[in-house]
């Protein structure tokens, strides 16, 4: 099934990270380092069997993931509505531009004092940290999604008799969707470090909190490990799930200029 | 061009309503400034009377005037502007410090096919893990200080810089390489006059993206670090339960950005975009 040319871009993906991991292993047994300042790999991947063996890894991953997917799903429901609204009209746009910017400047982290006030510590005001650093960032773009749309399109469907909802599921939106899934990808980055932030600080489970209750006991095995789960899960997500349906969407729907 | 089209499709009558619109759109592209300010208002007045109207209790959400009244205390008082200049040092300095780094790594890694197999996976990966999740074990290493959040912004910093300077070194076309060698050009000479012009809109955009992480990451590392700046400053007040604060930092955070986005960053990027950028002719 797998064609041998992916097996080798795979491998020349695989070996320098293996590289770092003889790096890592050689710097710790070397300078003889103290395992209260870094592991060595065979602490993390004990630390990581025991953590699969008791359910406890799979908790902190389902309860992160589980509030990222909702925050995101929210987000993204009200947000592009809402910005192909404000995108239909000039003066409308001209107006909730600012606003929109403003607000996705501050989108994410900066909620997270007010968040936990209003809504307690705990999956409240996490899921609302997540919920605005994706639908500021994604209102914004698909704001500029639909403002960027040629008027020569818009009035070509108007012309050739196309009803408002024509023009919207056949115009508007597709035109809008590169710029949708540029602005989904961005504010997920912003989520996915809110998330970890806010996990952090305001609940007692999730791979953030896990990393920073590992800190109070000097565990920095469980740290590492929480580190490696975290990069590992957001190259699946960025890698397997945003960056192809950028590609694909920019492609399909992607405005290409004729040369 | 676009006024006529625009007008073929405005019905014979016009609606009072869809004159007020095209009223604005004159007047805001005439006062670009005013037109992104008058946006606020209703904001701040639906604030007010949101406040006002006791639909929340105080405690939750105060009203503007007050915000106000803190925001001339804690400037008076010399609070806001010591917490101020913290923040904004730390960024300036881990943005110098990850841009020292990044550009002559995204150089290297632009440049040398081996370096790009050798460290573009290990580069994803680390920028994979991001930020935030090195606090805990920065605290381990470097205690509670000012290392621990420089580091942390050096570290945001750098990955959108290397990314997008390798990105802008690829984009120098070939024949510009190739001229600048046939003209005699050292290494050097072709890394200060080919490559680097070449790549410097690419790396204003990475600046700018990293800006927008590094900033949030910074109030992130004030908020559990938590010595000064306005992170703490909106932590601090948190947890005695003054939302006055929390609004005052969260409007001075966004004003603050707003303001070196698009007066400082846009610009810049701008302007490299129309001086050394490779605009490609169309026909």
């Amino acid at each position: 099934m797998i064609r041998p040319a992916r097996l080798a871009a795979a491998a020349t993906f695989v070996l320098p990270l293996l590289v770092l991991l003889a790096i890592w292993e050689a710097v710790v047994r070397v300078f003889d380092v103290s395992p209260r300042v870094f592991p060595a790999i065979e602490p993390v991947a004990q630390a990581g069997a025991a953590a699969i063996a008791d359910g406890t890894l799979i908790r902190h991953i389902g309860a992160s993931l589980g509030r990222i997917a909702l925050g995101t799903a929210i987000g993204i429901v009200l947000a592009v509505p809402l910005g192909v609204a404000m995108g239909t009209h000039r003066a409308v746009s001209a107006f909730f531009t600012p606003l929109l910017r403003f607000f996705s400047v501050l989108a994410g982290i900066a909620w997270i004092p007010i968040a936990t006030l209003w809504f307690g510590y705990g999956f409240g005001a996490i899921t609302f940290v997540i919920f605005n650093a994706v639908f500021f960032v994604v209102a914004y773009n698909t704001l500029l999604g639909v403002t960027g749309i040629a008027m020569p399109l818009r009035h070509a469907a108007a012309s050739l008799g196309a009803t408002r909802w024509q023009l919207l599921t056949e115009v508007l939106l597709p035109g809008a969707l590169p710029n949708i899934v540029t602005g989904i990808r961005t504010g997920l980055g912003f989520a996915w470090r809110g998330l970890i932030a806010a996990e952090m600080i305001a609940t007692n489970v999730g791979l953030g909190y896990m990393l920073f209750v590992a800190r109070d006991f000097y565990r920095t095995e469980v740290i590492v490990l929480g580190m490696v789960v975290i990069g590992v899960l957001w190259l699946l997500i960025d890698r397997l799930l945003l960056a192809p349906l950028e590609r694909a969407t920019i492609e399909r729907w992607g405005l290409v200029r004729a040369a | 061009m676009r006024t006529a089209t625009a007008s073929a499709t405005v019905p014979l009558e016009v609606s009072p309503w869809q004159r007020l619109l095209g009223v604005y759109v004159r007047w805001s592209s005439r006062n670009p400034w005013l037109a992104s300010v008058l946006p606020f208002v209703p904001v701040v007045v639906a604030w007010a009377a949101i406040a006002k109207s006791g639909l929340f209790p105080p405690v939750f959400l105060p009203g503007p005037v007050e915000v106000i009244q803190k925001f001339g205390t804690l400037m008076a008082n010399g609070i806001l502007p010591a917490y101020l200049e913290d923040s904004v040092v730390r960024l300036a300095a881990g943005t110098a410090v990850g841009m020292a780094l990044g550009i002559p790594l995204g150089l290297l890694i632009g440049m040398s096919d081996r370096a790009h197999r050798m460290l573009w996976p290990v580069l994803l990966f680390f920028q994979a893990i991001g930020d935030i999740a090195w606090l805990p074990i920065l605290l381990i290493w470097f205690g509670f200080g000012l290392t621990t959040m420089i580091f942390v912004i050096v570290y945001t910093v750098l990955f959108p810089v290397v990314l997008n300077t390798v990105l802008g070194v690829r984009s120098v076309p070939i024949e510009l390489h190739r001229a600048a060698l046939s003209l005699g050009a050292s290494k050097t000479r072709i890394v200060w006059e080919v490559v680097l012009p070449g790549a410097l809109p690419n790396i204003m955009t990475g600046l700018r993206n990293g800006l927008g992480f590094g900033w949030r990451a910074l109030i992130a590392a004030e908020i559990i670090v938590g010595t000064s700046g306005i992170g703490f400053l909106m932590f601090d007040a948190r947890r005695a339960g003054s939302v006055v604060e929390i609004l005052l930092g969260m409007i001075v955070l966004g004003v603050l950005w707003y303001v070196v986005d698009s007066w400082v960053l846009a610009p810049i990027e701008r302007a490299t975009g129309e001086r050394w950028g490779l605009v490609t002719r169309k026909d």
